[in-house]
This record gives structure tokens, C-alpha cells and sequence, in this order.
């Protein structure tokens, strides 16, 4: 998981490390901060591009074939209260399943306006991977189940304000 | 062109298009991020950025801390985090909830809104606006959790002394 990896390059970034009070000998404190950033930034390079690119195949080959057509129409009514087209529930229950970088390889093989991308943004960045995360908060003492519906149910919430106010503003 | 032709030419230039667009703006932050991380400026910040928001949602000091790391650097750190603190510290259950209601509306806020930045969303809305919303609702959560708990324990005879 990325973020696990996320936590563990946090830690080593914060309070006195062992190296920490013998003055670094070789490469300045910069020149490791710089190296352990990219080492860090490649890491999670790689692993977006490990799910976005597969999730954009998937998409792009269903929208072809019609798949999508078909799911868009169900899911018309609801999406439209968020100032989305159907087929754009397709990356919002890819990112609840999965992750945000598959919701975005299948958002790209959709033509969305700039907002249209903000507003499905909200919804995905507020509500995803909600199984492991489900987990997470189970362990934390939560009702995993309880946080994944508060934050499928506020996310399109949030969305759909912001689709309202975006129209306003 | 038959279409298999386009729709291989479709994707490999979408993939290397968003593989392009992810690796010029993620990583580049990622080394500043790390970079900062370090520094002393940086964690005084973070020290009374956490001491500010946590009186805002009515956290406590101690909750405050790791729900800023969470909202930093992701769920999976700052849930762990939680769960360590709630047995060194003793956090109440109340704490605990407004804690991941929190984190459950925005976590991992550079890197995760990074990359919608990267494919066109706009970053006022997903960062200022997401975070104006997972306050009010952490606060307005807070306030129902609170009254749900006390209407039950009215509720509830007092056992005899």
C-alpha cells in the first residue's frame, strides 16, 4: 500500500533518527532529504501508474465495446443530481472498490469538462478504497462498515454541493 | 484505421500522456515534501497548525497531533497512529470519532489531491473547499454522537447505589 509506505517515509523524516547526533559524514542532510524524496516520489509514481494505466485499458476497451453505455444509463438519474454524465459513475465506483488512481485511469477514457472533473474529484477524494480503509478504522475502534457509507453518502453530498456553487460563483 | 488500430493508438496515448502529466507534477513535490519534512520550521508549524485546528473540532491536544500526520501523509499513518495513542494516552471514545470522521473526509491531502490537480481539478476546490466541508461535518457528527449518547443514558435508569 502506498500509504503504509507513505507512513513509513514520514517516520523517518521526523524526530532525531540514530544518525542524527554524530555529525553526518558524506552527502549534506539536503542532498539525503533530496534522494529520499525522489526514491519516495518514484515509488508512488510507479504505483499509480501500476493501477491508472490497467484501470484506463479496462475502461477504454468497456467504453468501446458499449459496456459502459449500458451502466451510464442506469446510473443516469443519479449522477445528473451531480452535474455528471452517466458513465461517470463508472471511475466513482472504481474508486470505492479500488483506489483514486484507478478511478482516474477510467476517468480518462471519458471526455469530461473541467468541472465536471472537480466535482467527480470531491466524490472520490472523499469516499474511496473503503475496504482497506474500512479496516483501518475497524481497527482504530470505528464501525469500518458505518464510515464507508457516511463517506460514500458525504462525498456525493459535497459533490453535488459544489456543482451548485460552482454554478453560482 | 479499423478499431483495434485506434483503440490501441487511444491508449497509448492516454497512458503516456497521464504517465507524463503524474511524473511531472508528483514527484518533483514529493522530493520537496520530503525536503521540508526535515525541517524545524516545518514541525513548529505542524505543532501549532494541530494546536489551532484541533480547538476548532474540539480535539484535545493529544488528538490533535496524529490527526494532522493523518491529514498529511494518509489514513493507513495516521490510523496507526490513533490506535497507538489510544492506548498510551487513553483517548476518549468521543476523540477517537471526531478523529476518523475527520481523516475519513480528507487524508493524505498533498499527494491524493496532487494528483487530481494533475488531471484538471481544480486544487481550491478539492483542498479548501474538501477541508472546509470535513470540518463541519466532523463538528456537526460530534454534536449528534454527543446528544445520541446522553439521550441514552438519560434514558437508561441509574442503577441503585
Amino acid at each position: 500500500m502506498t500509504e503504509t509506505r507513505h507512513g513509513d517515509a514520514g517516520e523517518e523524516g521526523r524526530g532525531p533518527g540514530p544518525g542524527a547526533a554524530v555529525a553526518a559524514p558524506g552527502p549534506g542532510p539536503l542532498r539525503a532529504d533530496v534522494r529520499r524524496g525522489l526514491r519516495a516520489g518514484l515509488a508512488t509514481f510507479w504505483d499509480l501508474i501500476k493501477m491508472m494505466v490497467p484501470a484506463y485499458f479496462i475502461a477504454l476497451l468497456l467504453e468501446r465495446l458499449g459496456v459502459i453505455a449500458v451502466l451510464a444509463e442506469g446510473a443516469e438519474p443519479v449522477m445528473s443530481l451531480l452535474g455528471l454524465p452517466g458513465e461517470a459513475a463508472v471511475p466513482l465506483v472504481v474508486g470505492y472498490v479500488l483506489n483514486i488512481y484507478a478511478a482516474i485511469g477510467a476517468m480518462q477514457a471519458l471526455a469530461l469538462s473541467a468541472q465536471q472533473v472537480t466535482v467527480l474529484a470531491i466524490a472520490v477524494l472523499i469516499g474511496h478504497n473503503l475496504l482497506v480503509e474500512g479496516v483501518v478504522l475497524q481497527r482504530a475502534g470505528m464501525n469500518g462498515v458505518a464510515f464507508g457509507v457516511l463517506r460514500i453518502v458525504a462525498g456525493l453530498a459535497a459533490a453535488g454541493v459544489a456543482n451548485l456553487l460552482m454554478g453560482v460563483v | 484505421m479499423g478499431p483495434v488500430t485506434d483503440f490501441l493508438r487511444t491508449f497509448v496515448e492516454g497512458a503516456g500522456g497521464l504517465a507524463l502529466r503524474m511524473f511531472v507534477i508528483v514527484v518533483p513535490i514529493m522530493v520537496v515534501m520530503e525536503v521540508l519534512e526535515g525541517t524545524r520550521p516545518f514541525r513548529a508549524f505542524v505543532r501549532a497548525w494541530a494546536r489551532l485546528v484541533g480547538r476548532w473540532l474540539g480535539m484535545s491536544e493529544q488528538a490533535a497531533a496524529p490527526t494532522v500526520i493523518g491529514f498529511l501523509f494518509g489514513l493507513a499513518y495516521g490510523g496507526s497512529l490513533i490506535v497507538r495513542d489510544t492506548r498510551r494516552h487513553g483517548l476518549r471514545r468521543r476523540q477517537v470519532f471526531q478523529m476518523s470522521v475527520f481523516l475519513s473526509m480528507v487524508h493524505a491531502v498533498v499527494e491524493d489531491s496532487l494528483i487530481f490537480v494533475a488531471v484538471g481539478a481544480s486544487a481550491f476546490w478539492i483542498v479548501v473547499y474538501r477541508c472546509a466541508w470535513a470540518a463541519v461535518v466532523t463538528v456537526v457528527l460530534g454534536a449528534v454522537a454527543v446528544a445520541f449518547v446522553e439521550r441514552r443514558r438519560a434514558r437508561r435508569p441509574r442503577p441503585p447505589v
